[in-house]
This record gives structure tokens, sequence and C-alpha cells, in this order.
């Protein structure tokens, strides 16, 4: 890469590493990880910058976050991290909150989590649009680039993501009063 | 409509997604619909809970400098910013079709294809090496102890070097057989990453530097420093990995020094 391309490479996506940084955590288990995968991101972003299509920062930012998402994704594949959460599965996860049996909401541990273990406990692929929007400020068309799913997917998510938290939230302030 | 795509509806429209004509017939819809705005109410609260309790990070100094160092070694080697084995994430798309970069890639193969076997003995022995048992001969983080645990073992005394002060701590080492033929491997940790360290002596003189390759999940790195023949093996980030090869380097040159 000639100095001007890389003058330009600094330009657009330099600016985005907190917004990296910001996605990363949310995405890896710990801070070690999420330096990792934003070295890794932009590493892979330096390989890749040709094939950028954009001119500008603003363009840059869906851009970068992909990379590090995708960073972040097969670095849990490769560790093979189950954590507490089951393979994402559109259809399971989609089913509407109400549909739940009535005993699930009464589980001890359920009914405690605040706000930020109800988006840890979130499939990976709803804490991600939670972030992606609500943390990073993406509009839909950008957080389906980053995501690599249609729109329809993204607005479905997004719903269904936030319906979740908002019951978590309800139940941690019904605990409170 | 669905309790989903309304909420759904409520969301875009909230997020300034939905388009004009649209988003005045909710307004007038959620100003008669008590079920409606009271979603609206619950989505607000919601959004302002998140940007109240979940924090955007500022990524550490520690982590830009480093950024800018690698960015500034890019600058320096040109070859560096190009010559890549595409990582695993990429395959997916190139199995697609992207043939344009395939083919953009095909003409860096021939030479890579001369080493792709010892790349793939290298992976081989690195993973072999992460089964329970089998990374190391000798246990120790002193290069004093290590490096005469080749003696008789090998037909070289490789320079060996404890980076425990710059993070990267000397765990052991242990025998491998590489290329036909007995190599020494050193094995360092940084964090809970391990990194195996193979070298032998060099027939030719220095040179043979590739750019990394990562192939499934690991990376590998690999140069002849004139001495010796150099591979390195690991899952850590290829930024600190290649400043752990920097710092081999200097050992390398300083090698003599430590030689019997």
């Amino acid at each position: 890469m000639d100095q001007p391309e890389l003058g330009r490479f600094e330009a657009i996506l330099l600016p985005h590493l907190d917004a990296a940084y910001t996605l990363a955590r949310y995405l890896t288990d710990n801070v070690d990880d999420a330096r990792d995968v934003v070295q890794d991101a932009y590493l892979r972003a330096l390989k890749y910058f040709e094939s950028f299509r954009g001119t500008d920062a603003a363009a840059g930012r869906p851009w970068l976050l992909a990379i590090v998402r995708n960073a972040a994704f097969s670095r849990r594949k490769r560790y093979r991290i189950e954590s507490k959460l089951a393979e994402f599965d559109e259809q399971l996860h989609s089913e509407s909150v109400e549909d739940l049996h009535p005993e699930a909401e009464l589980l001890g541990a359920v009914a405690r989590e605040s706000l930020h273990q109800a988006l840890d406990q979130l499939p990976l692929e709803f804490r991600e649009v939670i972030v992606l929007r609500e943390l990073e400020g993406l509009s839909y068309k950008e957080i389906g680039e980053v995501t690599n799913v249609p729109l329809g997917t993204v607005m479905s998510r997004l719903s269904r993501a936030r319906e979740r938290l908002q019951r978590a939230l309800g139940r941690a302030e019904e605990k409170l009063t | 409509m669905t309790p989903h795509d309304m909420r759904l509806q409520v969301d875009a429209y909230l997020d300034g997604e939905l388009a004009a004509q649209d988003a005045r017939e909710l307004e007038q819809h959620l100003k008669e619909c008590s079920e409606c705005s009271s979603v609206r109410d619950a989505r607000a609260a919601l959004s302002t809970a998140i940007q109240r309790e979940l924090p955007a990070f500022t990524a550490p100094e520690e982590l830009r400098s480093q950024l800018r160092e690698t960015l500034r070694s890019a600058k320096k080697s040109p070859a560096a910013g190009r010559r890549i084995a595409p990582p695993v994430w990429r395959w997916g798309a190139l199995a697609a079709g992207v043939m344009l970069v395939a083919l953009g890639g095909w003409e860096l193969g021939s030479r890579r294809a001369a080493d792709s076997a010892l790349t793939g003995q290298v992976l081989a022995s690195h993973i072999r090496s992460l089964m329970p048992g089998h990374l190391t001969d000798v246990v120790s983080s002193d290069q004093h102890t290590v490096k005469p645990w080749f003696n008789g073992k090998l037909d070289f005394s490789p320079p060996v070097s404890d980076f425990a002060g710059k993070g990267y701590p000397l765990i052991g080492g242990r025998l491998d057989y590489l290329g036909g033929r007995p190599v020494a491997v050193l094995v360092y940790q940084r964090r809970r990453h391990l990194i195996n360290v193979y070298l032998w002596p060099s027939a030719g003189g220095p040179g043979g530097e590739r750019s990394p390759v990562t192939r499934q999940g690991y990376h590998l790195l690999h140069w002849n420093s004139g001495s010796y023949v150099y591979w390195l093996a690991s899952d850590l980030g290829l930024t600190e990995l290649t400043q752990f090869a920097g710092l081999l380097r200097g050992g390398d040159s300083a090698a003599p020094q430590y030689r019997p």
C-alpha cells in the first residue's frame, strides 16, 4: 500500500476505532478478546482496503464494523464458545414472547437480570442489532450491510430484541418497587 | 396487523426509518390507539435506559498506539499490505464466486506452493502440540535451562531468549520433526495464547520472508534470518504476533553471546 492510500485508510477508518472497540466488547467475552478482534479487524481491513468502494469516513463505518463483526464471530466459532447461548435459530428465537410458557417467566434467575445481563443473554444475532442501532447509531440499511441480512430481518430482529430487553427491564423495575 | 408487526412499525417510526407518509399515518393511529401508544412509550423508555446503562466504550490508548505502529510498519514494507492469504472467513466469499480475488491471489501462488507442504506440517504440529501433554518436553521459563536441554538432541544449539519482561514469557521447549529434519520448538505464552516457535539452521542466506498466513484460525509467520529458518504458529492476534516476531529477530542477532 502506497503512502497516499495508507493516508486514506487512516483518515477513513481510524476515526471508527472506538466504535469498533465498542462492538467488539459486546460481541466477545472479555477485554483481551475484544482487543484481539479489533486488531485482527484493522489488519483485515488493511488487506482488503482496495475493495472498499466508499469515499468518506461515514461510509467506512459500516464497512469496518462488518469486518469487526466477522472477526468476532469467527473467533467465537474458532474457540467454540458455546457459553450459555444456544445456537441461533431465526425461527425459534423469533417466537413471540407471549408464546413462552408462563413458568419460564418465574425462573428466579431471569427475574433478577438487569438490562446489561439481559443483553448478555440475548443470542448474538439479537445483541448485535441492539448495539449497532442504539450504541453505534447505524441505519437499518447499514445494519443489514454489517450483519449481512435483508432489511426485513434487521427490522424483525431489532424489534424482537427490544421486546426481550423491555421485558427484562420491566421485571427489574418490578423488583425495585 | 399482528402485535409483532405493530411493534415493528413503532420501532421503525422511532428509529426514523418510516417513509414520511407511513409515519404520518402511524402518528394518527397512535393518537387513537392506547395499546400502540403504550408500546411507543415503553420503547422510548427502553431506549433511554439503554443510553443510560449500556456504555459505549473508548478504545484503550495502548490499543490505539499498537494500531498506529502496525500501520507505520505497513508503510515501511509495502508488500505487507497486499501479500497475504485470505483469512478463513473470506474463503466462503471466494467459494461463492469472487473469482477476481482468487485470480489475483493466484499469481502469488507458485512460490507459496513450494512452502505449502511445510505450512501444513507446521500447522499440524502446532495443533498437535495444543493437545494435552504434547506441548513441551522441557518445562522452564529459564532460557539457561531450555537451551542446554537441546544439547545432544539436535545438531545445532538454538538461540533461546525469554521475553517475560515484554509480556511473552518462555514456558518451555520440545523437539519436533519438520521438512525431513529434527527441529527445535520454543514455546511462549501471551496471556492465554500459546506461541510455537520452530527453528532450524538455514541453508541459504537471509530472506524468504512471507506475509502471514491464516489457516484454520491460526496465524503462521515465516522468515529466514540467515542463521536460522523460523516458523511461528499461534492463535494470537496478528499485530502482537508480529511484534513478538520482532523480539525474536532481536534475540537471534544477539544469539552468539548465548552460545556455550
